[in-house]
Formats: C-alpha cells, sequence, structure tokens
C-alpha cells in the first residue's frame, strides 16, 4: 500500500500544470469542498473588534482621501482631450478572501474564496490594497487559485513611477535576511534608478493593467557585464500575511504588438 | 497495539475535530506560517494507533488535500505526507507515546520532516530552503507540539493513553 501510495503520488508529481490544476480544482469543487466551505465560514468570522476598528479607520482615511478624485478625474480628463489621449478603459475588482493553508508552499500560490461563479478567470491580475500580488492561474466554480510574485514561475512587465525605464520583475532566487525579494531586470546600463523609486505594472503584455504598484527599488542587485542592471525590488504586497485581496478584471491591459511602431 | 473497534472510532472522531479545528478555529485565531497544524497533528496521531499500510493511505489522501489547497508543486505534499504517516506508524514501534514530552518530539520532528520534504520536492531552491529549514518549520513545528501535547492531554481517554509525565 505504501509503494503504490509512493508511486500514486510520484505520478501526481509528474503531472504536467496544465493537467495538475484542472485535477486540484476539480477536487477543491467535489471531495473537498466542505472543508473548503468550513474554511470559508471560518475566514469570516473573524472578524473581530480589533479588526473591524482597522477597517473602519481604513474606511475614513479612504473617505478623506477620495475627496480630491472627482477633481483629479476631472482634470485628468481635460488633459487626455488636451493630448488626444483616450480615456483608460475602466476596470472593475471582485473582492476575495485568501485561504491560507499550513503548508510552507502556501505565499507561492494561494487560494482564494471566489471562483468562476463570481466572475473569476484564468488570467485576472490579484492585487492587494498595498500593490500586486499575482495572477490567477485556475478558477474553480467557488474558488481559485493565485500564482504569486513569490513563485519561481512569476514574471510581470514593470515600469517606474515616472514612466522612463521599462524592465521585467521576478522573483529573486535567494533569500537575504529570511526576506523575499523581487528583481527588476533589462534595465540598460545606460539607464539608471535610484533607490526608493516606485515600480508599477507597464501594463504591457496583456495580463495587467498599467499602474498597479508592485515595489520600491531597494538598490542595484547585480550588473551584466556592462549591457544590464539587475536592481532589487521590495515588494508591496505580502502574499503569506495577505487576508483580502481584489481580483482585478482588467479591460484596460495593451498588447506587446500594440505598443510596438 | 493495533486499537479496538470502539477505540478506532474514537480515532476516527479525534481526527475529525482535529479536521474541524484545522480548517475552522486556525483561520478564525492564527492562520501564519508558524501556525499549527492541526492536519498533520490528526495524521501522526492516527498514524501512530493504526497499521502502516492504513496510514500511509492516510497520508496520502491528507497530503492530496493539501496538495488541492496549495498546488504550488501538486504531488509533493501527497508523497510528503505518505511518507510521515508510514514512518509514524512504524515509529509506534520504537517509541513509546505514552510520554508527553517524547509525543511533542514526535509532533515536532513530524512537521519539520514534513515540511522539509514538501520544500525539497517542490524543487524550491537550495539558497531559499535556509529560512525555511532554520527558522519557518522549527517555528511550526514548535506551535504544533505544543497544540498536540494540549490535545493529546486532553483527549488522553480516547487515545487510551496513559500519560507518564
Amino acid at each position: 500500500m505504501f509503494l503504490g501510495c509512493l508511486a500514486v503520488g510520484a505520478g501526481a508529481l509528474a503531472l504536467p500544470d496544465g493537467l495538475a490544476q484542472p485535477t486540484a480544482g476539480w477536487l477543491r469543487d467535489t471531495v473537498f469542498r466542505p472543508l473548503l466551505w468550513l474554511q470559508v465560514r471560518g475566514e469570516e468570522d473573524r472578524t473581530s473588534r480589533s479588526r473591524f476598528r482597522a477597517l473602519q479607520a481604513d474606511r475614513d482615511s479612504m473617505a478623506v482621501a477620495s475627496h480630491s478624485v472627482k477633481g483629479l478625474l476631472a482634470e485628468n480628463d481635460r488633459l487626455r482631450a488636451v493630448l488626444g489621449i483616450r480615456a483608460r478603459a475602466p476596470s472593475r475588482t471582485i473582492p476575495a478572501e485568501v485561504l491560507h493553508q499550513s503548508v510552507p508552499t502556501d505565499g507561492r500560490t494561494i487560494l482564494l474564496s471566489v471562483g468562476r461563479d463570481g466572475g473569476v478567470a484564468g488570467g485576472d491580475p490579484v492585487a492587494a490594497p498595498e500593490g500586486l500580488i499575482g495572477v490567477v492561474v485556475n478558477a474553480g466554480v467557488r474558488t481559485s487559485v493565485a500564482m504569486t510574485w513569490a513563485h519561481p514561475d512569476f514574471r510581470v512587465s514593470a515600469v517606474t513611477e515616472d514612466g522612463a525605464i521599462l524592465g521585467i520583475a521576478a522573483p529573486a532566487q535567494t533569500f537575504e535576511a529570511s526576506e523575499a525579494f523581487l528583481e527588476l531586470r533589462g534595465v540598460a546600463y545606460r539607464d539608471t534608478v535610484a533607490t526608493g523609486v516606485m515600480v508599477m505594472t507597464s501594463g504591457l503584455g496583456g495580463v495587467y493593467p498599467r499602474g498597479i504598484p508592485i515595489g520600491r527599488v531597494a538598490g542595484v542587485r547585480r550588473e551584466e557585464l556592462g549591457w544590464e542592471r539587475v536592481y532589487r525590488l521590495m515588494p508591496l504586497g505580502n502574499p503569506g500575511h495577505v487576508a483580502h485581496v481584489l481580483v482585478v478584471k482588467a479591460r484596460g491591459a495593451v498588447a506587446v504588438s500594440d505598443s510596438l511602431p | 497495539m493495533i486499537a479496538t473497534r470502539r477505540g478506532t472510532g474514537r480515532i476516527y472522531l479525534a481526527f475529525a475535530l482535529l479536521l474541524a479545528l484545522h480548517f475552522y478555529v486556525r483561520p478564525r485565531i492564527w492562520d501564519g506560517r508558524a501556525a499549527p497544524d492541526f492536519l498533520a497533528l490528526g495524521l501522526i496521531l492516527f498514524a501512530l494507533r493504526t497499521r502502516p499500510g492504513v496510514a500511509a493511505i492516510v497520508g496520502f489522501l491528507v497530503g492530496l488535500l493539501a496538495d488541492t489547497l496549495t498546488p504550488a508543486r501538486f504531488g509533493a505534499n501527497a508523497l510528503a505526507h505518505t511518507v510521515l504517516a508510514y514512518t509514524a506508524a512504524w515509529g509506534r514501534a520504537v517509541f513509546f507515546p505514552d510520554n508527553l514530552l517524547v509525543n511533542a518530539g514526535l509532533f515536532a520532528v513530524g512537521i519539520w520532516v514534513r515540511n522539509v520534504l514538501v520544500m525539497l520536492l517542490s524543487a524550491t531552491p537550495v539558497a531559499q530552503l535556509g529560512p525555511e529549514l532554520l527558522v519557518w518549520a522549527p517555528l511550526q513545528a514548535l506551535s504544533t507540539a505544543v497544540a498536540g501535547v494540549v490535545v493529546v492531554f486532553v483527549l488522553r481517554d480516547w487515545f487510551a493513553i496513559r500519560l507518564e509525565a
């Protein structure tokens, strides 16, 4: 029996991602659904008094900040009209709770409490209020799985806050002081990015809309023989601790082919 | 010592109770990376009181559940939990699970080994193994051991054990 279980486990390990993710999704929607239902109830019931106060404080801050939004939007529309730039397509968000698990790989992928019946689809970006978390890789009926920036396969097209320097953000393959971080790769050697500069999604590639914060530059990580600099990027969203996220239904992403002359 | 039918029923009941603790109580109280893993705790307690073959199958199912909920590398948890349960079932012949400290040690070592196996089978880069091996796995092992001691103490009649310490 032991050897049989080992053989089946090894077989599952050898499954390609295209087969493994749907299998996991099917199991979540059928056999293990009652357990997930229980965990979703547990997450919902967690809203304690202190957490409620924190949310209330956040809401009050947002209300104050939103007073200036109307003016900014009107100004933005006027400037776009003057420069002849078309209006940015609106995007909508779907709130979701993160169902953390107790295995060490939790954080590379996270389980979300909404699925296809909530409007989530594979390829939707996932963001926390602080910044980008990842992208949905499999959407089941009631839950979905997102690959976070800590996953070795994660990549996102990035740009500095001022829009001057483009690069690719990817997870670093090493840890420093027990902390995972990102790298901003592909920055031309002639370009310099100062420490502390905010890096956000560029909107290229058709997956992530432009303007989701990714992280702040924390210095040069390495230089590739005079043609590229790789910067260390401190991510803003922490997939290991985040409790609530927003699934972004992107409408304004730009395909790479559209951005070329 | 293979459990009697009544004893087996209680062990299954205890396992169900730990499942509820894992999926309902843990998210409400503490679901950080160092939080106790009641699922693995239930598996070890179950494996210590059953045959190795049965333990391997239950371990595989628990691992499959973990893989389904965290599919960073599908199959890694199934393999790791199978090995954990099978080893724990054989370990009964070597250890004496009637001592609280021995129980705590088994839980801690089991969780640490499980985490290391999952990280290795998930193709984690060697540089990233350090923090897991030295920080997170020991912390989770410690918290699970403490939770395990409490569970064993409270449910000692169900597990039919006479605690020595």
